[in-house]
């Protein structure tokens, strides 16, 4: 398998307690010049790229990843998007334009919306199946402008064209279509990703009950990604200290926040997450659920030493995980934590021979 | 009297671009940066008010070429062309609010309601002409909605929008939301102008015929805009010569042109074709080059002088704002900046004061 790839989440970037607050309480005005130098952090870490999230409660992405576009040189943007919002031919017409502009610098994370109450602020009113089908007919739709099978025709439950074209190509070094991610911990999401992506993002679980959703989608020809959080230190007693005063810091008041949160949610993936979290606190040496009360799904960790991590990372690689997407506080430390000390023993432990087979 | 100018795309050349033209050209839909930002930037020195981003299935899209323009320059604003039906319009105000976050709240949005049902179903459109005024209606209420800053409950015919709100909004120096232009010739793009809108932006006619609907639309407090071309030369007999020259170039476009408006649904276009029998609509206001480039080649020609009476001649008939273009593009917005405007401001001032 090829060196794996390292992704970072935006989606924090200059609040480190973001995700332990209230989504109705946060400003959402993006402040450029410090997101730039997030960025630039990021690319001098050596991230192949950034997630913009998608929530009413931030900045449109795929606009603000226009706007970092022009201001880096490097890093991509990974463009949250969740169908029923735009119709497919404009999507692509928005992302190829920032291809145009950025040299190619942009990837999609296709995600089907967790929570109905914000779906209806942009209209859908789909359940959780019926935002899966509609996805479906949506990257149908956008796959075949991109592989220029012009005119693109199309009827299907949620969406008709006729005879589509977009006239704007996708333009990137290496590339003429941009990469597909798809985020989601159920069937449908799995069978989505089979069928359209290019790498299904999971949330992590221990290495061994991840093996088979890997071989699965492997067995497609599509690579398998983690969405997980990083806490890495020099000692895993450091990294347990850092853990536990994260949590200490956001208080019982952040529970609650995501207790209310939770119970609105539909999705398969944070749901789970949640149960698990109560369930236990630490499902594998390497997993901590402790965060996700405070900071919602997308922070369970893997957290130890910063060899443990690096094994850890090994060990899902041995089962064929071959991207991760991080998130971590403070991000930018945690970054040049994992910059400095983590990826440097990836390396070296990716370089050694070792017998491929079921590590765990 | 506030002017904006046509931003040009790429591959279209300097002089007046047809219809064949444009969509033979693949470039057309890669944008040209440096192009384009000079083009701006050169815009900002010409006291340009806005630059009008166009939007087409051959083109970039709108706003993510505004976000570029607008990080590349300080001053001028962007009226971005977008149209009903292709997004949610809680997704669209949260990519407008973004931007304006980004550049200063220099935006503002020319809301079209498609010309040519061909195109419209290419984006999954499938609505005539009435009913795609209908759904812009319900899509600037939403839009309304969320800039007014309240939770938005909707239920119309084609959005239905619950509890919507976003936390990213819509900043400016001076606005809570961005200026609305409704583009169109139509009673229904009059009406929508009034009731959603805080401009009606139609394709120039005489001013004669424009007078009362202008008033009506003043009454309802607010603006009334015209769009046009400029051809303007030292003398009006160069200015002519000019004109004819163009026409000449592109004799050939005219059987593509005149199929292109027949497809087309939109009043304002197929108007200004059949206007286009009469050579002159008024004094300076030249139909000559409609039928071969489009209905936005109606334009004014002559001298400096003919073309600021020509301006003030819609001035008097209610009209404040004015999209332009020009042929040679950018000397022609280098030469309104220096000589016809002068005579404009000059003229607006003498008006003022002599009421």
């Amino acid at each position: 398998m090829p060196p794996l790839r390292f992704h970072w989440s935006l989606s924090s970037a200059g609040d480190k307690l973001r995700r332990s607050r209230a989504r109705t309480v946060l400003s959402a005005v993006p402040n450029l010049d410090e997101l730039t130098r997030f960025c630039e952090h990021a690319e001098a870490c050596g991230f192949e790229s950034l997630l913009t999230a998608f929530s009413f409660a931030r900045p449109d992405p795929l606009t603000l990843a226009a706007a970092l576009g022009m201001r880096t040189k490097h890093i991509k943007f990974m463009v949250a998007v969740r169908s029923g919002l735009h119709a497919p031919p404009l999507f692509v017409q928005q992302v190829n334009t920032v291809a145009a502009m950025t040299n190619g610098r942009i990837c999609i994370n296709v995600v089907g919306g967790h929570t109905p109450d914000e779906q209806k602020y942009y209209g859908d009113f789909l359940s959780h199946d019926e935002r899966y089908a509609r996805t479906d007919e949506f990257l149908t739709i956008c796959r075949g402008l991109w592989r220029q099978e012009h005119p693109v025709t199309f009827e299907g439950t949620y969406y008709r064209v006729e005879e589509s074209r977009i006239n704007v190509p996708f333009v990137a070094p290496d590339r003429s279509a941009p990469e597909i991610f798809l985020g989601g911990n159920s069937e449908q999401a799995e069978a989505l990703a089979i069928a359209h992506a290019d790498c299904l993002w999971r949330m992590p679980e221990p290495v061994e009950q991840v093996a088979a959703a890997a071989a699965r989608i492997r067995a497609h020809g599509k690579e398998v990604g983690l969405l997980t959080s990083i806490i890495a230190r020099p000692t895993r007693a450091e990294a347990l200290q850092a853990a536990h005063n994260l949590v200490a810091e956001v208080g019982v008041e952040a529970r609650e926040t995501h207790h209310r949160i939770e119970q609105r949610m539909d999705s398969v993936a944070f749901r789970k997450m949640y149960t698990e979290a109560n369930a236990s606190e630490w499902p594998a040496p390497y997993l901590w659920t402790g965060a996700v009360p405070y900071f919602g799904a997308p922070s369970i960790a893997i957290v130890g030493s910063v060899d443990e991590v690096a094994e850890a990372l090994l060990a899902y690689k041995s089962v064929g995980v071959s991207q991760f997407l991080f998130l971590g506080w403070p991000d930018l430390e945690e970054m040049t934590i994992f910059s400095e000390q983590v990826l440097p023993r990836v390396r070296a432990l990716e370089a050694e021979p070792v017998l491929q087979g079921d590590v765990a | 009297m506030r002017f904006h100018w046509r931003l040009p795309q790429r591959g279209e050349g300097d002089a007046g671009t047809t219809r064949t033209e444009q969509y033979a050209s693949v470039d057309v839909g890669v944008p040209d940066l440096e192009e384009q930002v000079a083009f701006a930037r050169e815009a900002e020195a010409c006291g340009i008010d806005s630059l009008l981003v166009d939007y087409s299935w051959i083109k970039p899209d709108s706003i993510v070429l505004s976000t570029a323009l607008g990080l590349n320059t300080t001053s001028v604003k962007y009226i971005i062309a977008y149209r009903s039906g292709i997004m949610s319009p809680t997704a669209f105000v949260q990519q407008l609010n973004t931007l304006s976050t980004l550049i200063g709240g220099r935006l503002s949005v020319n809301v079209v309601a498609g010309y040519s049902p061909e195109e419209q179903r290419r984006y999954g459109d499938f609505l005539s002409h009435d009913e795609r005024y209908a759904r812009t209606e319900e899509f600037l209420a939403v839009c309304n909605g969320l800039w007014s800053g309240g939770e938005v409950d909707f239920a119309g015919r084609h959005y239905r929008v619950e509890k919507g709100a976003l936390r990213t909004p819509f900043l400016a120096p001076d606005r809570s939301a961005p200026e609305l232009y409704v583009a169109g010739n139509s009673a229904q793009a009059r009406a929508l102008a009034m009731a959603q809108g805080t401009c009606w932006m139609m394709m120039a006619e005489a001013p004669e015929k424009i007078r009362t609907n202008a008033a009506e639309v003043l009454a309802a407090g607010k603006t009334v805009g015209a769009r046009m071309g400029i051809i303007v030369r030292n003398t009006r007999a160069d200015a002519m010569d000019a004109a004819h020259a163009m026409v000449a170039e592109a004799e050939a476009n005219r059987v593509t042109e005149r199929s292109f408006v027949q497809k087309s649904d939109a009043v304002c276009l197929n108007r200004t074709f059949e206007e286009a029998e009469n050579e002159w609509l008024a004094p300076h206001l030249w139909t000559g080059a409609v039928r071969a480039f489009g209905s936005t080649a109606i334009a004014l020609v002559g001298s400096p002088e003919d073309i600021a009476d020509g301006l003030l001649s819609f001035r008097q008939a209610g009209v404040t704002q004015f999209i332009l273009s020009g042929w040679p593009k950018l000397e022609t917005m280098r030469a309104f900046a220096r000589d016809v405007l002068p005579i404009v401001r000059e003229r607006e001032t003498a008006a003022c004061a002599s009421f």
